[in-house]
């Protein structure tokens, strides 16, 4: 049987799966965490770090990623104060400045509250998510491509950087990137660092309910726990 | 040195995946790196998966994936070394070979490596020359020395 166990997330008392995490948790409830590596049917490696969260303990609080914590009896878990508001908008700025051209970091830097970013631009065509290592590797078990390197080095290749023919072509490695989605074609270039913010009309909601789920693009294509839900 | 072949590496050990750092390990003192067909074998020997061993061999720098050349020179980069200049030295070594670091000379004879501390701060910036010590190094005693170095090999 599964064992429920009661968590406080946002002050809301949530029922929830033993097992779970609390991301799941707090994004089944309807509050949502911004997050981007994380992907529903897979496991999480904690890469992106933006859906961190101050999780209480005797009055003390750790920020720490909500998509690989536990749900606990009892736990107390805080996902909006100024604290981790702060900390996430630093680093959706530093994920744009590593790759600004996708949408999909576009619009999740402006639902983390990024107006301009204060890093140089480098132009990566990877943020390190892992999605695409773990799909490979958890859905299709193909491990056909994984990271390499460290440090500055590190990138997503395939072995010896050729593709293997254990690589069973089936794309969805490159479905889940999110370098995929094409950038809009405002600002958000080397010189003018600012998010046009003409994004969707939705996105605007951004700024009035800061920390709201704002249904954005990384959502849809990525299957956010919440359109998943809405679907199945 | 008694070099092992990788099937002595491997005996005993077949199917342990648990064993890859070990073997990797090993493979790296007998042959001096670790080839594209060291790692195939090391998969199949274990059980591996070649992206994994692909992965944890590019990952730890005690692994190198190219041959090294016949004289390393390795810079500490550490912080003692690094507050006492130990980036004009390997801005001395890359630049007098034309090699960038972790690269080997064209010729075979160099290769320039980096390390993040050998454990004798105090008598920094190290450089060491096949394992040998170098201590309070400048550019002009490790030109000197390189020039002495390719002079040796070219003599004998
Ligand atoms: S296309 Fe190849 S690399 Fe991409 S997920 Fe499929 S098997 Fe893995
Ligand atoms: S290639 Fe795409 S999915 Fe893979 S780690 Fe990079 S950004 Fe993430
Ligand atoms: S979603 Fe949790 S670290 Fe990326
Ligand atoms: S920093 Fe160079 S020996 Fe410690």
């Amino acid at each position: 049987m599964l064992q429920q166990v009661n968590v406080n997330i946002d002050g809301a008392n949530i029922r929830a799966t033993r097992g779970t995490t609390v991301l799941d948790a707090a994004i089944e409830y309807g509050i949502c965490i911004p997050h981007l590596c994380h992907v529903p049917y897979l496991s999480s490696i904690s890469a992106c770090r933006l859906c961190i969260v101050e999780h209480v303990v005797n009055g003390r609080s750790n920020v720490t990623a909500s998509c690989t914590l536990n749900v606990e009896e009892g736990m107390v878990i805080l996902t909006n104060t100024d604290k981790i508001r702060r900390l996430r908008r630093n680093l959706a700025e530093l994920l744009v400045a590593q790759a600004p051209n996708s949408r999909a970091i576009q619009d999740i830097a402006l639902r983390c509250g990024v107006k301009e970013v204060r890093y140089p631009f480098r132009n990566d065509d990877c943020v390190l998510c892992g999605r695409c290592v773990q799909m490979c590797t958890e859905v299709w078990k193909a491990r056909a491509i994984g990271f390499v390197g460290r440090g500055k080095e590190r990138h997503v290749d395939y072995p010896f950087g050729i593709r293997p023919d254990f690589c069973k072509q089936c794309g969805s490695c490159v479905q889940l990137c999110p370098m995929t989605i094409p950038p809009c074609d405002g600002p958000m270039k080397p010189g003018e660092e600012y998010l046009c913010r003409k994004c969707e009309s939705q996105l605007m909601l951004a700024d009035e309910t800061p920390d709201h789920c704002v249904w954005c693009k990384l959502g849809e294509s990525f299957g956010c726990g919440r359109y998943v839900g809405i679907k199945s | 040195m008694p070099s092992r072949t990788l099937e002595q590496i491997l005996e005993g050990r077949r199917s342990q995946p648990n064993q890859l750092i070990e073997v990797l390990q090993d493979v790296q003192a007998s042959h001096g790196y670790i080839s594209e067909e060291a790692m195939q074998a090391v998969s199949q020997g274990l059980g591996v998966p070649i992206m994994e061993v692909y992965r944890v061999a590019s990952f730890y720098t005690a692994f190198r994936l190219k041959p090294s050349g016949k004289n390393v020179l390795t810079m500490c980069m550490g912080t003692a070394c690094h507050v006492r200049g130990a980036r004009l030295l390997m801005d001395q070594a890359t630049g007098q070979l034309g090699v960038k670091p972790r690269e080997v000379t064209p010729d075979g004879l160099f290769s320039v490596d980096h390390v993040n501390c050998l454990g004798a701060c105090a008598l920094g910036p190290i450089v060491t020359e096949n394992g040998t010590y170098h201590h309070h190094m400048t550019p002009s005693k490790l030109r000197k020395l390189i020039d002495t170095l390719s002079r040796q090999k070219a003599e004998d």
